[in-house]
């Protein structure tokens, strides 16, 4: 009895010991706090100063927000054109990426058998790979023109085309139309690999379930792995449209780079992101805190559709936890 | 006394096998193997499932006995590579080769697995008429009566009616195997795989399925994986043992009323496995 209680209060001991070693911190405990907190400062200081930088501008945040001219160098900077632009692009892309993705994401778990399924999944992942530049020069070189000789003609021949896409005359290769197909490929590889892994995780118990009680492969899919799989797909969606909104370089090219504040599809427009980085070379006073005032509102607009994503991911995994 | 309760039972049993004709047979196995992309994983299962009584299959890890179940409701089919030969007959159709299709195999014999696995995004009494609704039934008069009736089979009725509409991943994991019961019953089988059904659940909920399969066989075939070998000699009226042979197949050592496998059974492994001297 008395030789487990000193066995005990020795055990005691040595613990006392290690903590007070850890509460005594070697050199390197001191650096990686202080490289810390250099990085918190330094994000700080980043956020901080963008936003005092655009604050001249917050002044008329009513034109900011929804004016819809920007008269160089004197003002007034209107923003509306951009945000416009910014979401058609982004939504129509991710539509047209969302319904593609989640074909490819299917077959790649469900249709493709083992060999050509990591072909397929490799080379849409190399989509990722291509610099932004090079989207931009492909849709500028390849599918503008495409787009004014085919695409064009083919739509204008819809009732009510002109509604959506602008009078024949006015339409221009660079376009918000153009913008959005080559965002949607751009986007494509984002949503692939998110949607990708949240159908994998679909347990194999579940949809061995459903085959069990005579389920076709349509059905497996149709009943089960989508209503799984449903929050995660949504968290793919916010994923892909926060790459979508902030694209640049591509945008700058394709988009036509005009701060026209329309709804028509192939009239040429442009983007928060593309419109900063066309207009921030020749700004000056007002302006670059327009400018600036802008990329705050992106920042936003990324922040929050990057939160949303990682909630919806996170809540994907609560379900699959009660499996 | 026992013993001799037990022999007098077999004796029985003996006898009727005599006389069992093609009609009280639900399954019929004959040099069934199954094999994972040319490496044989179970062979040799050759014997015949009776009709309205419990079926289980023993043995140790290892031996084939999941393998062996899944080729019953063509499960394999869904694994590249995996390949099933010998025979086997559902009321007499072959289901690999014989005149029915993969769905409606599945409809007639139903499977309870390992874990308790009801669709999480679905309600109690969505998972209990789903197999109904993946066969086109959508009136709603004949699935809410196929949902009671399927869930009062399944003893559970009386303690879900009130949330039918609430999640399945609120039950608890015996109710969830229970509600995954009702779900195979839905579809009225003629015969019910289980896959160690209770390996996952404590002693009240096993002990409580277990009373269920004994009700159950009044109205279907069922047969059961099981390593629990109290359980195979409590529930099981035949029983076959199976054995990982020299080249790591499983195969069938024998098959005999379950009586007979615990206390009489041919061949020695049997008994040495039986009295727990390995696996």
């Amino acid at each position: 009895m008395s030789t487990s209680t000193s066995k005990i209060a020795s055990q005691r001991e040595e613990l006392a010991e290690i903590n007070s070693a850890s509460s005594s911190r070697g050199w390197y405990q001191w650096l990686l706090i202080g490289v810390s907190v250099l990085f918190a400062v330094v994000s700080i200081s980043f956020v901080g100063s963008i936003i005092i930088y655009s604050i001249p501008a917050w002044a008329h945040p009513g034109t900011l927000l929804t004016g819809k001219g920007w008269q160089s160098p004197t003002g007034p900077f209107g923003g509306f054109a951009m945000i416009i632009g910014t979401f058609e692009t982004s939504l129509i892309a991710l539509v047209v990426a969302g319904i593609v993705g989640l074909g490819t994401s299917l077959s790649i778990v469900f249709l493709v058998p083992g060999k050509f399924r990591n072909i397929i999944a490799t080379l849409v992942e190399l989509l990722a790979a291509i610099p932004s530049i090079v989207y931009g020069l492909w849709g500028f070189l390849v599918l503008a023109p495409w787009m004014l000789k085919t695409f064009d003609p083919f739509v204008n021949k819809f009732p009510f085309a002109s509604t959506i896409f602008g009078s024949p005359g006015q339409q221009f290769g660079p376009s918000l139309m153009l913008a959005s197909i080559v965002l949607s490929v751009m986007i494509l590889p984002t949503f692939v690999a998110i949607s990708r892994e949240v159908i994998s995780a679909v347990p194999s118990e579940i949809i061995e379930a459903s085959y069990s009680l005579g389920a076709t492969r349509w059905q497996v899919i149709k009943d089960v792995v989508l209503p799984t799989a449903k929050i995660g797909l949504f968290g793919a969606t916010f994923l892909a449209l926060a790459r979508a909104t902030g694209e640049t370089v591509a945008v700058a090219l394709v988009a036509g780079g005009v701060a026209n504040a329309q709804f028509h599809l192939l009239y040429p427009g442009t983007s928060i992101a593309a419109w900063i980085a066309t207009q921030f070379g020749e700004a000056q006073g007002t302006e670059v805190s327009a400018l600036m005032a802008l990329g705050v509102l992106l920042m936003l607009i990324n922040f929050s559709l990057s939160l949303i994503s990682r909630s919806l991911v996170n809540r994907q995994r609560k379900v699959l936890a009660r499996v | 006394m026992e013993k001799i309760m037990s022999d007098a039972t077999s004796a029985v049993n003996v006898g009727s096998e005599s006389v069992k004709t093609q009609n009280q047979i639900a399954m019929s196995l004959k040099d069934v193997a199954v094999s994972f992309n040319g490496k044989v994983a179970v062979r040799d299962a050759t014997f015949d499932v009776t009709k309205n009584k419990v079926t289980s299959l023993i043995g140790p890890s290892g031996s084939g006995k999941t393998t062996l179940l899944r080729g019953l409701n063509r499960l394999h089919d869904l694994t590249p590579g995996a390949k099933v030969t010998g025979q086997i007959l559902l009321e007499g159709t072959d289901i690999y080769r014989g005149d029915i299709t993969v769905t409606e195999l599945r409809t007639r014999v139903g499977m309870v697995f390992q874990r308790p696995n009801p669709f999480p995004t679905m309600s109690i009494y969505d998972n209990v008429v789903s197999g109904l609704r993946f066969n086109g039934i959508k009136k709603k008069s004949i699935l809410d009566e196929v949902a009671e009736k399927s869930l009062r089979d399944a003893a559970l009725w009386e303690s879900v009616e009130s949330r039918l509409k609430v999640s399945a991943g609120n039950l608890s994991g015996g109710e969830q195997q229970r509600l995954c019961i009702a779900r195979a019953l839905a579809l009225d089988p003629e015969v019910l795989l289980m896959d160690e059904p209770t390996s996952a659940l404590d002693p009240i909920a096993t002990l409580r399925i277990e009373e269920l399969m004994v009700t159950l066989k009044e109205r279907v075939t069922i047969i059961i994986v099981t390593h629990n070998m109290q359980q195979a000699a409590r529930i099981s009226d035949d029983c076959a043992f199976l054995l990982m042979g020299e080249d790591r197949a499983g195969e069938l050592i024998e098959f005999d009323a379950t009586e007979k496998i615990f206390n009489n059974p041919k061949d020695s492994r049997t008994l040495d496995y039986t009295l727990g001297r390995f696996g």
